[in-house]
């Protein structure tokens, strides 16, 4: 090790417990040393800080192709990987998207990503049937019990998959989606995009429920 | 990793000066990493896999451009003038000539400092993420630094 990179890798924590207390005793003998050292903490601030307002900015839309969060282990190969990456993302999304005064329709609570506001309220009160800006699509089951629902919100232009959980929606999957068709994308209006039918498929226990069944549940107030 | 599209940006911009370049950058970035999915190990770091596939694309994204005779754009030189001395402006200027300094450096320098300096990597995973030695990183590193050292370290802040 040169004696530039020793400076740099103490600058950067680089060094085992060893090292860094034998430079620092170098340091302290050597003050040309030391100030070397400031003024590389000094630059290493400025690239920093440099950079560091993007991170503030909201991100532009077209970089959330797709927003998903999935909580539930996957349990098909491929979509743990799937699930997990696309959280990350969603998550980004949302980082950015705090920053705005009002709030999407997402929020992240305890490693988890809460449906809030208008969406929340058309999970836990709309039927299928009922329409509205926020749509609800199939009501099913879980393979562990909960309450499941799809969701397509054209004000926020988003589609997901959200489950009940600690009295709120948990938002398992979430895609950028459109009320009109893409001109040259997609054929199908309004198609639930793949990615979502795709959680749906790994979640479902059974059949989706039936309009009655879809009531009746939600009458319970979606508990068991 | 809750923030990851915002380091994208972020990393992106240190690429491809140009925000509007960068987020292309950023968005061949995300696309790629959607199709090659299966490819990420669940458990390792998700950031340095994607950090990985941006500096890829980048190389593909700078040698297109290069074969079709068109480079990256370069920042345009904005409003300098007036309101000297303030200290908002004074940051800013500041920060504009860390990017300048920063865009100068050769591209293999830059990308070293940008994951080391920037975005907090340790030696360790940025070499995995640039796919090089780490004894090639950290010769990167010091010859980076000093590169910058002599730009805007002399400038007494």
């Amino acid at each position: 090790m040169t004696s530039e990179e020793r400076l740099i890798a103490y600058v950067d924590g680089e060094l085992g417990a060893q090292d860094r207390a034998a430079f620092e005793a170098e340091m302290a003998a050597d003050p040309e040393l030391a100030a070397q050292v400031a003024a590389h903490r000094r630059l290493a601030q400025s690239v920093a800080g440099a950079y560091a307002p993007i991170l503030e900015e909201p991100v532009p839309p077209r970089l959330a192709p797709l927003a998903g969060a999935a909580n539930d282990r996957g349990r098909r190969p491929g979509l743990a990987q799937w699930a997990a990456m696309a959280a990350c993302l969603a998550l980004g999304v949302l980082a950015g998207r705090t920053l705005w005064p009002q709030q999407g329709p997402l929020v992240t609570r305890g490693g988890a990503l809460l449906a809030r506001g208008d969406l929340d309220k058309a999970l836990t009160k709309r039927l299928a049937a009922d329409g509205g800006v926020v749509r609800v699509g199939l009501t099913f089951k879980a393979l562990d019990g909960r309450y499941c629902r799809t969701f397509e919100s054209a004000a926020d232009r988003l589609a997901g998959l959200a489950c009940r959980r600690d009295g709120g929606w948990a938002v398992q999957v979430a895609s950028a989606w459109s009320p009109e068709p893409a001109a040259g994308y997609r054929t199908a209006a309004s198609a639930t995009p793949p990615a979502v039918l795709a959680a749906v498929d790994a979640t479902i226990a059974g059949e989706a429920l039936d309009a009655a069944a879809e009531r009746a549940a939600r009458d319970r107030g979606w508990t068991n | 990793m809750v923030e990851l599209l915002p380091r994208l940006r972020r990393l992106g911009r240190v690429l491809a000066r140009a925000p509007a370049d960068a987020d292309d950058l950023v968005q061949l970035t995300v696309e790629r990493a959607l199709a090659r999915r299966a490819q990420w190990r669940a458990g390792t770091r998700l950031d340095s896999w994607m950090f990985r596939i941006m500096k890829n694309a980048w190389i593909d994204e700078s040698r297109a451009r290069a074969r079709r005779g068109d480079v990256f754009a370069p920042e345009e030189e904005g409003e300098r003038a007036g309101a000297d001395g303030a200290a908002a402006m004074e940051a800013r200027l500041t920060a504009r000539e860390v990017e300048s300094a920063m865009a100068r450096l050769p591209p293999d320098q830059r990308i070293a400092v940008a994951l080391v300096l920037v975005e907090g990597l340790s030696y360790q995973e940025a070499a995995e993420v640039l796919e090089i030695p780490p004894g090639t990183l950290t010769s990167r590193l010091v010859r980076g630094r000093a590169a910058l050292m002599a730009q805007i370290g002399e400038a007494g802040r």
